[in-house]
């Protein structure tokens, strides 16, 4: 990355490759329209290729920070689409954005890795499973998902905190469960 | 009493950790939230521990490949970028160009491949054009150097943490010559896992290492690898 920084053009191009199908990937996951899931990562990367200062590696991973950076640009998509068009705010709206899986080869570790998080999502009280995903995937605040749910907003708050706390015991974090 | 601390008095302590992990807060609770951070030292652990969980998310998404017309797209305005600022421009159509190879010679080419992993498949493996690397590791936990063009990358997962008042460093070793940093520092989650971008270009590197160190580094190893990976 400080290669990067410095407007090495093949040093990004090396960064692309090693993540470009995971961002692809989440963005297809959040917005359910594979041109709208391009152009996000086409902004997410010239976004980041033109400010790599912002990288701080002691606040994570460049896999993090890229991911991130999409998924931000997802949600002032979704922002922007709400303005214009009024966007489907529903769950089944959100359940409905998923596509299916293509066969993309992931090293052993990272295909284990993602079985892991999948199996401890699956395995969530369906409620808190329904708030993460609304939050994370579909980008929407807790006030939104509280509205859409009929819900007051400290219960979503609280299954957003114990479905978090169950997915940290099952991926590998004891301490989860002082919780 | 400071304004701060009634900030953080008026807060519910935790209860809003994990919508702000998820990033589900509002532009003003998300601001308040900070405030309320920088003195409660409970939520800053949760916060972490939750934030981890947060960047794994991405893994449950169902996995595509993204279409070469991003790529395309993306590095004609990075090569331009970088023309205009004179530097270093990508390697045009590296990928493309692969794609025209002749089928017998793809053969042959494949056949001498296959011929070679196997004889690598020991000790490393790889993926995508990616060439995976397993270190030699002191302690629990596993380590893997991923190579591609050139760089390479160490993914850790179950590694023990530095010791106390230490940071990991990373090191290049060409040749007998004496190992040099490469200015990466880096820790591992409470989970054990770590992914750390080696910096620099691979050509010419016979072992990359790490070792713990002071805060801050070192100019020299001070420590015995906890990490080697030899790439001859």
């Amino acid at each position: 990355m400080p290669l990067v920084h410095d407007g090495d053009a093949r040093a990004f191009e090396v960064v692309f490759d090693r993540h470009a199908d995971a961002a692809f990937s989440l963005a297809y996951r959040m917005c359910g329209r594979r041109a709208m899931a391009q152009d996000v990562v086409q902004d997410a990367f010239l976004s980041l290729w033109r400010s790599g200062a912002a990288y701080d590696r002691t606040r994570g991973s460049v896999r993090s920070w890229v991911l991130g950076v999409v998924r931000n640009r997802a949600i002032d998509l979704f922002r922007r689409e709400t303005v214009r068009t009024g966007r489907d705010i529903s769950a089944e709206g959100v359940v409905e954005r998923m596509p299916a899986a293509e066969d993309v080869a992931l090293d052993a570790e990272r295909l284990q890795d993602a079985r892991d998080v999948r199996s401890a999502l699956c395995v969530l009280p369906s409620e808190q499973r329904q708030v993460i995903e609304l939050a994370y995937f579909g980008g929407f605040s807790h006030m939104q998902i509280a509205e859409m749910l009929d819900l007051p907003p400290g219960t979503v708050k609280g299954r957003m905190r114990l479905g978090l706390s169950k997915l940290r015991v099952a991926l590998g974090d004891p301490s989860g469960a002082m919780l | 009493m400071t304004g701060r601390d009634r900030t953080a008095d008026r807060h519910e302590c935790g209860g809003d950790v994990a919508a702000y992990a998820l990033g589900a807060l509002d532009a003003a609770e998300a601001e308040a939230f900070r405030r309320h951070l920088q003195t409660c030292t409970v939520c800053q652990e949760e916060l972490a521990s939750f934030q981890e969980i947060v960047d794994e998310l991405p893994l449950a998404a169902p996995r595509h490949r993204a279409p070469a017309s991003v790529r395309r797209k993306v590095m004609r305005e990075v090569a331009a970028d970088a023309r205009r600022r004179g530097r270093p421009a990508p390697r045009p159509g590296l990928a493309r160009r692969a794609r025209l190879v002749p089928r017998p010679v793809l053969a042959l080419g494949a056949a001498l491949l296959i011929a070679i992993g196997v004889f690598a498949a020991v000790q490393s493996g790889s993926s995508g054009g990616t060439r995976v690397l397993n270190a030699q590791v002191v302690g629990p936990g596993s380590v893997q150097l991923r190579i591609a063009h050139g760089h390479g990358s160490l993914v850790l997962r179950h590694f023990a943490p530095p010791p106390a008042g230490k940071i990991y460093e990373v090191w290049v070793q060409r040749g007998k010559r004496a190992p040099s940093s490469t200015g990466a520092l880096f820790g591992v989650t409470s989970t054990g896992r770590g992914d750390v971008a080696v910096p620099g270009s691979l050509r010419g590197v016979s072992t990359v290492m790490v070792t713990p160190e002071p805060a801050g580094g070192s100019a020299q190893p001070t420590h015995a690898p906890v990490i080697t990976v030899p790439l001859t």
